[in-house]
């Protein structure tokens, strides 16, 4: 044996001597973090699926891993995330099916949410039963409220019935007050729950704000023409005009509202109005109508989120895909607060924390979101939020719409 | 007056539903073909119209000259290419449709997926002559005016050609009677073809004229199929003008329905009407029995 091989000898020796404390340690620290959803990627609410909520989970991942992974504080180690992603084809059982797979055979890490408030509720119970904390991002219904009890570990982030109307009704209230408007408010929505839980909402806030109904009606999902029932709600003469709409109807009840010179002094549509086609079809006629949602657009890291948006997907972004994007940041941050995969201490973070997001400060009360932005406005070409108007980056309502021009 | 203008509303729409409906009963009643993916044609004809102003900021009625020859080529290849075979090996028409509905069905799942690859599911939409004009007091949006004058004028020429063109009379004797056709020198095939691949280029004005003031996304292709479908079986397999007349009925009572008694009611009352069409006059309001 020369002393050449001895040194190496030893030095080997020494190394597997020390190596198992190392060793344990780089392999305790997973080599990736795996996220996996079940979302509707085929049928009728495969395209909003897609465009609000997958582009945001590729983007999120893309991004964390560009900048090396989500940082585990215990093993002193970024790892990068991985999707798995199954179709649900826009059915609850198929959802619940896949999830039970994404926890027993692919044993991610973490869930994310699937799309539609139908959908969400159906994955609360599942994804409790398993331990998975999950931010529903696309669900606003009444029975909301109930669920946080129900359910420790799902958490609502949307805007729901009652925060998104009550504000437009109490500032209506006040405008009446003031003398600026008689308060007649006409109401307009599709058939689905959506919409006659927005307008119950609205028509109750209303009676106590001490405003008047003046009309309310219905209509069919994917309805072809909607300029008679605008007529009749003109004929009402309203000071306020609001379709509780889904987004084929919103692109419709603008463009007619606009055929028939209908200019009520505020006007609201819900879902489909932050858009960007939205804005791209009516340029800026959208100025000074109100929408469901709303965003900050001077956040911190929102100009850096909209270059890597338009880079990756060519488009721009809209406030319901923020909203998506800001429950990946919450997971995120909540998870290198634990610093390891421990989903029990990350539910409880996430329920007691307060998070910086994109889509403002978040907060969860009861595991619902406890201010989330409920009502937007187009000011200037861009959507901007204005209620809840205590949130920060909250603007002042313009009142009254410009007529179209 | 605001009746009026209700009714005036239901014509447009219902001319609408005709021009969706018209190129359907070219491919269905003369080269009897019951093709699932038409709606794709009319969201390419939407989406060209939507590229030709939002990108190049030209009149979308020029994206005609685009989408109408392609569609044109693609329905004439789709003819010949799947759908000779197929009418080659059946047995009878019943056999043939089986097959059919299964191929233009999984057609339709390859046009909507190249579609969404390309321009993703996101809701499109643009301003095109969506200004009021004043008819008889009545108001109506000038490009849904506009796709009503069109659906008149497609099915005026439309109806020239069949009356009064050698072609014509061609495609006539095919919708009657496609074998006895072929015994008076009538070249079944490749009138067929011409015919099918003319549905085609239709179903892609339709899109163009319709996605004046209606936003559509990637996937709207089957609901349009699903229209047209249901106009075609109203007015009856290869009547041409009775499409438009039978579209017409449908907006009319869909308008007149809604306004009347309840807008929630829309629906049922297009599908009511639907039923007592196919209760009374099962081959359709204007075939002779």
């Amino acid at each position: 044996m020369d002393r050449r091989t001895f040194v190496k000898g030893s030095a080997a020796v020494v190394g597997a001597a020390t190596l198992p404390t190392t060793y344990a340690q780089a392999q305790a620290a997973p080599a990736k973090l795996r996220f996996g959803y079940a979302i509707t990627q085929s049928g009728p609410l495969g395209p909003g699926a897609d465009s609000t909520v997958v582009s945001q989970y590729k983007l999120w991942a893309k991004r964390v891993n560009d900048a090396g992974g989500i940082m585990l504080k215990k093993f002193n180690k970024k790892v990068p995330v991985e999707l798995v992603a199954y179709d649900d084809q826009g059915k609850p059982d198929e959802l619940l099916k896949l999830t039970d797979r994404l926890v027993q055979q692919d044993k991610v890490d973490m869930i994310l949410s699937p799309y539609a408030t139908h959908m969400n509720l159906a994955s609360a119970p599942i994804i409790n039963k398993y331990g998975y904390p999950v931010i529903m991002t696309t669900s606003t219904t009444a029975k909301t409220y109930e669920l946080g009890s129900k359910f420790p570990f799902a958490f609502w982030n949307i805007s729901q019935p009652k925060e998104s109307t009550e504000p437009m009704s109490k500032v209506l209230g006040e405008l009446k007050k003031q003398g600026k408007i008689k308060g007649r408010c006409a109401v307009v929505h599709p058939a689905v729950e959506y919409g006659v839980e927005m307008t119950a909402a609205f028509v109750d806030a209303a009676k106590k704000d001490g405003l008047e109904v003046v009309f309310n009606k219905s209509y069919p999902f994917g309805a072809a023409d909607l300029q008679p029932l605008i007529r009749e709600a003109m004929a009402t003469n309203p000071d306020a005009f609001l379709a509780f709409s889904y987004p084929p109807d919103t692109f419709m009840v603008t463009e007619q509202a606009q055929i028939v010179g209908f200019n009520p002094q505020f006007m609201y549509v819900a879902i489909g109005g932050v858009f960007p086609g939205y804005k791209g079809k009516f340029g800026n006629k959208v100025n000074g109508i109100l929408v469901y949602g709303g965003i900050d657009p001077t956040v911190p890291g929102m100009d850096e989120y909209n270059k890597a948006h338009m880079a990756m997907f060519n488009r721009p972004s809209e406030a319901g895909a923020v909203n998506v994007y800001s429950a990946l940041e919450v997971t995120q941050q909540a998870i290198e607060t634990v610093g390891e995969i421990d989903r029990k201490k990350i539910r409880d973070v996430i329920a007691t924390g307060t998070f910086k997001t994109l889509w403002g400060e978040l907060k969860y009360v009861n595991q619902l979101n406890a201010n989330p932005w409920a009502v937007g406005q187009w000011q200037n070409g861009e959507v901007v939020g204005i209620f809840p108007a205590n949130k920060q980056g909250a603007k002042p309502l313009l009142f009254p719409k410009p007529a179209w021009a | 007056m605001i009746l009026f203008e209700v009714f005036l509303g239901g014509v447009l729409l219902g001319g609408m539903y005709g021009l969706i409906a018209l190129g359907l009963n070219l491919q269905y009643g003369v080269a009897r073909i019951l093709n699932l993916s038409y709606g794709e044609f009319f969201m390419g004809g939407a989406f060209t119209a939507f590229f030709v102003i939002m990108l190049w900021q030209f009149n979308p009625l020029l994206s005609l000259f685009i989408s109408m020859p392609i569609a044109f080529a693609m329905n004439w290849l789709i003819y010949q290419y799947l759908m000779i075979p197929l009418i080659r090996r059946a047995s009878d028409q019943d056999a043939l449709d089986a097959d059919v509905v299964l191929v233009t069905f999984g057609l339709l799942f390859v046009f909507q997926g190249l579609a969404l690859v390309n321009w993703s599911g996101d809701l499109r939409g643009y301003s095109f002559m969506s200004s009021p004009v004043h008819l008889l007091g009545a108001t109506v949006a000038l490009n849904r005016l506009l796709a009503f004058l069109g659906a008149c004028a497609l099915a005026f020429a439309l109806f020239l050609v069949l009356r009064y063109t050698r072609f014509g009379t061609a495609l006539r004797a095919i919708t009657i009677d496609p074998v006895a056709a072929s015994l008076v020198g009538v070249d079944v095939r490749r009138f067929s073809a011409l015919a099918f691949a003319a549905g085609g280029a239709l179903a892609a004005a339709s899109g163009m004229l319709v996605s004046t003031f209606i936003s559509f996304s990637s996937t709207i292709g089957v609901e349009y199929t699903l229209k047209a479908l249901i106009v075609v079986i109203m007015a009856g397999v290869g009547r041409v003008t009775g499409t438009l007349a039978a579209g017409l009925l449908l907006g009319v009572v869909e308008s007149l329905g809604g306004y009347l008694v309840d807008p929630s009611l829309t629906i049922a009352i297009n599908f009511g009407l639907f039923i007592l069409i196919l209760l009374l006059r099962p081959t359709g309001l204007f075939t002779r029995a």
